[in-house]
């Protein structure tokens, strides 16, 4: 990408130098100049800091090369024209300043946006769950006489379903940190996929009871090459997707395949789908998709997307033509996994 | 439980110990508190408890050396109680020679059913091995190496039978790749972890109803195996 930039600055001052030749004879000496101020400042618009000091220096050069007299060499005959290359650079070297500390604001600014509606929606979701917690909490502490046991059951039912929701965002938040920060340690190794989807269905048993969950994993699949427990992390995410935004024993299907270099993965529901403008931005963090009245901060598909990039993979959603949301997966498989040995079996050891 | 089994809690935290003292006091055990590293160690010999629940970040030291330096001379059972959950601080902690880990937050229920696994497997130890093992559906006859599941037999190839042994034998107890590793292929394979998932894979399909739900061999991601014991 960056490359790219460089070479398109260098073809912006070759056409500027283009232009220049064709209509010299309209053309006095500063329209050349300001001809190729125009294209610093585009490079320094566009693209950034040391292309715009590159568009200065080719700039000083090919105008130094080609209008200076004495022409086709890069000698100087009058001093006055020294100035002039001085001033292109000083100019040059100005803007290219601006538009570092324009950008620098912009960024700032986008900051803060996302830290405010971190904060906003942190905060209201941390807060949610905590009063529930402490109003139910002190409602059992009183202990009020019409407080019957029936009541007191589903209080306390309350606080651990709240204490669970809790659990739930302080790790969605601390694995979006970590990804975000970079810190996160990508430990891939050959693991057969229906180990991290079997674990994946373990810890979501509660959320997942009497829903009909059906895998399809070939048995001759291949082994994955992706960091097991994130991966876990991403079914378990998807999977949590499911049982939330779809209606209560609805089923769920799982289904992989190898399709080229790489493993196919789908989680299909039986849903309302995703809205088909937010199908990108469900992705990004703190974006809910139409679900004001489900709680949650909107974390849980940006991690999956995050973690099947780390990956080198592709993660999407779409609409299913019978109803339903369909998320797709796509892992890389670098090479073959690497054999292990078979054991050999004498006749006695066969029934072991 | 017929006596108060004596239990030590190594754990700094006032508001984890008042819970903890409340939960288990209820549920019969016999409650001693440390706080540091040096009242545990101090502890651990003049008390004699027939298990420890350690919390891992203590003011004067790290749960993980404590560990290794009560398995010099001490088998007691130890079950890490942290709020790390990291898979390599478990997988640390549990080579240090830890039987369990809990990472908080964590129910009560989810405690009491560890607690009893650790004091159960040192009891086991101490006494003569069990010949024949049953846990859930799975009944396991170590001198003929017969395995059935709910009666119906099961033809297990010799690592298979191995690596299942092993897990039975530590039933409810989590054994990190690494240990099956060297237990069951030699001391020189403990970082192949793929030859282990690829013949759990297999045990699954010869054991479990559905293999990619499993409910008796349940993994521990990035940590190892445990052979579920209560349904």
């Amino acid at each position: 990408m960056a490359k790219v930039t460089y070479l398109w600055t260098a073809a912006l001052v070759a056409a500027a130098t283009g232009l220049g030749t064709e209509w010299q004879g309209h053309l006095a000496a500063p329209d050349v100049v300001m001809l190729y101020l125009l294209v610093i400042g585009t490079a320094a618009a566009v693209f950034g800091r040391r292309q715009s000091l590159l568009a200065s220096a080719l700039s000083v050069l090919a105008y130094n090369f080609f209008f200076v007299p004495p022409l086709h060499t890069f000698a100087v005959a009058e001093e006055r024209h020294l100035l002039t290359f001085v001033m292109m650079f000083v100019v040059g070297f100005m803007m290219s300043g601006l538009t570092l500390r324009i950008r620098k604001e912009e960024l700032r600014a986008r900051t803060e946006e996302m830290r405010s509606s971190l904060l906003s929606a942190v905060s209201h979701d941390l807060r949610t769950p905590l009063a529930v917690i402490t109003g139910a909490a002190t409602t059992l502490r009183q202990d009020p006489p019409s407080l019957g046991p029936e009541r007191k059951a589903e209080l306390l039912e309350t606080i651990c379903e709240e204490a669970a929701r809790l659990e739930r965002l302080v790790r969605n938040l601390l694995d979006m940190t970590r990804l975000q920060s970079g810190a996160l340690q990508v430990r891939r190794e050959w693991v057969p996929l229906e180990e991290i989807i079997g674990s994946a269905l373990g810890r979501l048993d509660d959320q997942l009871a009497g829903r009909p969950i059906h895998t399809d994993l070939p048995s001759d699949l291949p082994l994955s090459y992706v960091d097991p427990v994130l991966m876990e992390q991403v079914f378990v995410n998807l999977l949590e997707n499911a049982a939330k935004y779809t209606p209560e024993g609805t089923p769920v299907e799982i289904t992989a395949r190898p399709s080229g270099a790489a493993l196919e993965i789908e989680i299909a529901d039986h849903g309302p789908g995703v809205a088909v403008d937010a199908g990108s931005r469900i992705f990004e963090k703190f974006s809910r998709g139409q679900h004001g009245d489900v709680p949650g901060v909107g974390l849980g598909l940006a991690i999956c997307r995050g973690v099947v990039e780390v990956h080198e993979g592709t993660l999407v959603a779409e609409n299913r033509p019978g109803g339903g949301a369909v998320f797709r997966i796509r892992i890389p498989l670098p090479g073959n996994a690497p054999a292990v040995p078979r054991e050999v079996l004498h006749e006695d050891q066969k029934s072991a | 439980m017929t006596t108060s089994p004596k239990v030590l809690l190594v754990e700094d935290e006032p508001q984890m110990r008042r819970f903890l003292r409340a939960s288990l006091g209820s549920h019969g055990f016999d409650l001693t508190e440390a706080t540091s590293v040096k009242e545990a160690l101090a502890l651990a010999t003049s008390h004699n408890p027939e298990l420890i629940l350690l919390d891992l970040g203590l003011p004067d030291g790290d749960g993980i050396e404590l560990t290794r330096r009560l398995r010099e001379w001490s088998r007691v059972p130890i079950i890490v109680i942290s709020a790390r959950g990291r898979e390599t601080d478990k997988v640390e902690a549990l080579d240090a020679g830890a039987d369990d880990y809990l990472t908080k937050p964590f129910g009560v229920n989810e405690l009491l059913a560890r607690i009893r696994v650790g004091l159960r497997h040192a009891q086991q130890a101490a006494g003569t091995s069990e010949p024949t093992l049953q846990i859930g559906p799975l009944h396991l006859d170590l001198s003929r190496r017969e395995v059935t599941v709910e009666g119906r037999p099961v033809h297990l190839t010799p690592i298979e039978y191995r690596i299942l042994t092993l897990l039975a034998q530590n039933a409810g107890k989590v054994l990190t790749h690494g240990h099956i590793l060297r237990q069951v292929w030699g001391p020189g394979h403990a970082d192949e972890t793929h030859y282990l998932r690829v013949y759990m894979a297999q045990l699954r399909q010869k054991i479990e109803v559905l293999p990619a739900r499993p409910r008796l061999l349940v993994t521990e991601p990035g940590v190892g195996y445990r052979l579920r014991d209560r349904q």
